[in-house]
């Protein structure tokens, strides 16, 4: 269970009773942050081989509460132009006054087992990797866009070049100009282990799909992935499904465990607790 | 018409379209309006519309050069650099909308079959290949067993390629207005449709005294039977979409019927781009040469790319999941789609092209000589 009770080593005193003797009580027990407990199962997945690990995402929608921290973290790891986003969380609101409720689904690229959209890539721009995670080559990619048209989520945007900066005041009066404020967006930007930068409207990956990949720069080097790490209610799981001892299996038994469009036979490796 | 006013049309439209190049070269995808959720626009319409034309083309050329039929006598080999014009500026236009066109020969040479992108690469390729020698050895030789070979693989080629749109469309299980075993059916359809009418625009405006025994009284038959079996599979396509009532399904269809495409759907599509031709051609019949062939031919190509754009763009005006278009804001996350001045310029460029290329093809390049009657 994601807040399973760890037990711990030593009791603390409690303040003493009236004769001057104390007694000793136990310490409650301390829960470990799933955070700390999935860095370790990370840890472990990356001494096996590429082939026997299963990165699954697991989101528990109980506990989301549509604070956004997830896709800004993810923005900002990755450095995502305007237009680009590989994970928004979608708002909607249920029910009538005064039993109004609101329901927020983060919806990341699903890393589909049986993915429509590497079957639709004409060129092989897009493939599933030897971990399962669906990845993009940038340098390969022609920009067609079949495979945004071939998803069923949504989960790819097409980066027009654009900058967040762009239109602004170049006057370097005030703060920063243009030309310098968008120093920090057209500067390196790490993805699929090669550093970028955006000096040029038709260079890579400008003109490309772009896509959620599970930080996967990140996770190989033993970090969690930004969405995971920055979720204020814990509501996002990483790990190893092929674990059979890490948290994400143990969620996965459950029986309110769900997948999106699951009768489209995609086989998501991202799971909704409902 | 005057081959004056032709030529200065296709300067100018071609003029236009350069603008558009020039700016879409310059600022790249920024100044065009397909984002990531209406992913093709304009620039793929016309590529469907001028590949669709191209393939249709090349089937009623074989009317004349395979079947020898005499009513068609001379309108093989316009017909083939009809197609070949065409299937060029439809080429253009899909690599233009391509992020990175520079790497289309990846299409080729490291080509993922499975993908219909890939599919339509390759058929599109072979096609223009063997319409290339077809037209090459029709004007050497009109009549020889070379060119009955190139033309009948031509002819089933052409067949082949004139579905592949809309099988990558049908295949595509995601969007599933698209997702029918109608969308190949549809396009083979529109594909003869859109080369009848584009032999009544040569009759009518580019070619008026083409020689031999040609009539242009059964191409305007045979092209108002097939606007009428067009109608009628857009009907049975529309109203299949609408009567299941499944939101995904029915909701385009709605936009094009009863929706903000309805002004389109009926004014354009079917008034003007079917009705009024049908009508031209039931008074005009027989009398060749005629101006108005050439304007109903023009009307029917109008309604077919309407009919293209329609279905392409509202099939993607759909949310993949509820509430995602509005989770986020910025270029391209929006459902709403209509073309840029630079996609409307380049498409103007396109047209340029193509009425150039055919002038220019038939002043120049295709002297009607060579044409089998003679």
């Amino acid at each position: 269970m994601a807040n399973e009770v760890q037990p711990m080593e030593k009791g603390s005193p409690s303040p003493p009773v009236s004769g001057g003797a104390t007694i000793k009580t136990p310490e409650p027990p301390a829960k470990e942050d799933v955070l700390l407990r999935m860095n370790k199962e990370l840890g472990r997945a990356l001494k096996k081989n590429e082939a026997q690990r299963k990165w699954v995402m697991v989101i528990d929608l109980r506990r989301c509460i549509g604070c956004h921290a997830c896709t800004v973290a993810c923005i900002a790891v990755n450095k995502l132009p305007p237009g680009i986003v590989y994970r928004p969380v979608t708002i909607q609101e249920k029910g009538k006054y005064p039993n109004v409720t609101m329901n927020f689904l983060p919806r990341p690229c699903m890393q589909c087992e049986n993915p429509p959209c590497t079957q639709a890539c004409p060129v092989h721009a897009t493939y599933t990797n030897a971990e399962g995670i669906v990845v993009m080559d940038y340098d390969q990619c022609i920009g067609c866009r079949a495979c945004i048209a071939a998803c069923p989520y949504g989960a790819r945007t097409y980066d027009f070049g654009g900058t967040y900066t762009e239109g602004t005041t170049n006057e370097e009066t005030v703060v920063l100009g243009e030309s310098r404020a968008d120093d920090y967006e057209r500067n390196i930007n790490i993805e699929y282990g090669r550093k970028r930068v955006r000096t040029n409207k038709h260079s890579s990956p400008i003109g490309n799909v772009r896509k959620c990949h599970f930080c996967l720069d990140r996770i190989h080097n033993g970090v969690l992935p930004a969405c995971t790490t920055t979720c204020i209610g814990r509501a996002t799981y990483f790990g190893d499904a092929d674990d059979s001892t890490s948290l994400v299996s143990e969620l996965l038994a459950k029986p309110n465990v769900g997948q999106l469009k699951a009768e489209f036979g995609t086989k998501p490796r991202v799971y909704y607790i409902l | 018409m005057d081959k004056k006013i032709l030529y200065l049309v296709g300067i100018l439209g071609f003029a236009i379209g350069c603008w558009g190049l020039a700016d879409f070269l310059s600022a790249g995808d920024a100044h065009t309006n397909y984002g990531s959720f209406v992913v093709w626009g304009l620039w793929v319409s016309l590529y469907f519309l001028f590949g669709g034309i191209a393939t249709g083309c090349f089937i009623w050329a074989s009317l004349d050069l395979i079947f020898h039929v005499p009513s068609f006598s001379g309108t093989g080999r316009p017909a083939l650099l009809a197609a070949l014009v065409t299937l060029v500026a439809g080429l253009a236009a899909i690599a233009l909308d391509l992020g990175h066109m520079d790497r289309f020969w990846k299409t080729i040479f490291q080509a993922n079959m499975s993908s219909g992108v890939a599919m339509d690469v390759w058929g599109y390729t072979v096609f223009g290949l063997v319409t290339v020698a077809a037209l090459i050895v029709s004007a050497t030789e009109p009549k020889n067993p070379t060119l009955q070979a190139i033309m009948w693989i031509g002819l089933i080629v052409s067949v082949v390629v004139s579905g592949l749109p809309g099988k990558l469309m049908g295949n595509n299980a995601a969007r599933l207005f698209w997702h029918s075993s109608l969308m190949p059916l549809q396009y083979l359809l529109q594909s003869l449709m859109a080369g009848g009418a584009m032999l009544l625009v040569l009759r009518g405006i580019f070619l008026r005294d083409l020689p031999g025994e040609y009539q242009p009284g059964l191409l305007g038959k045979i092209t108002s039977l097939l606007v009428l079996i067009n109608l009628f599979a857009s009907y049975v396509f529309l109203t299949q979409s609408l009567s299941g009532n499944m939101p995904e399904i029915a909701q385009p269809a709605q936009q094009i019927v009863f929706g903000h495409f309805s002004t389109s759907f009926w004014g354009l599509q079917i008034v003007l781009g079917s009705i009024v031709p049908l009508f031209i051609l039931f008074i005009v019949r027989g009398s060749a040469g005629s101006f108005l062939l050439g304007l109903a031919g023009l009307l029917i190509l109008l309604g077919n790319a309407v009919a293209r754009y329609l279905v392409l763009v509202a099939g993607q005006q759909v949310d993949p999941l509820e509430g995602l278009s509005s989770s986020f804001s910025g270029k391209g996350l929006t459902l709403t789609y209509s073309p840029s001045m630079t996609e409307w310029a380049v498409a103007c460029g396109l047209l340029g092209l193509v009425i150039l290329g055919l002038r220019a093809g038939f002043d120049r390049f295709l002297p009607l000589a060579h044409s089998p009657k003679e």
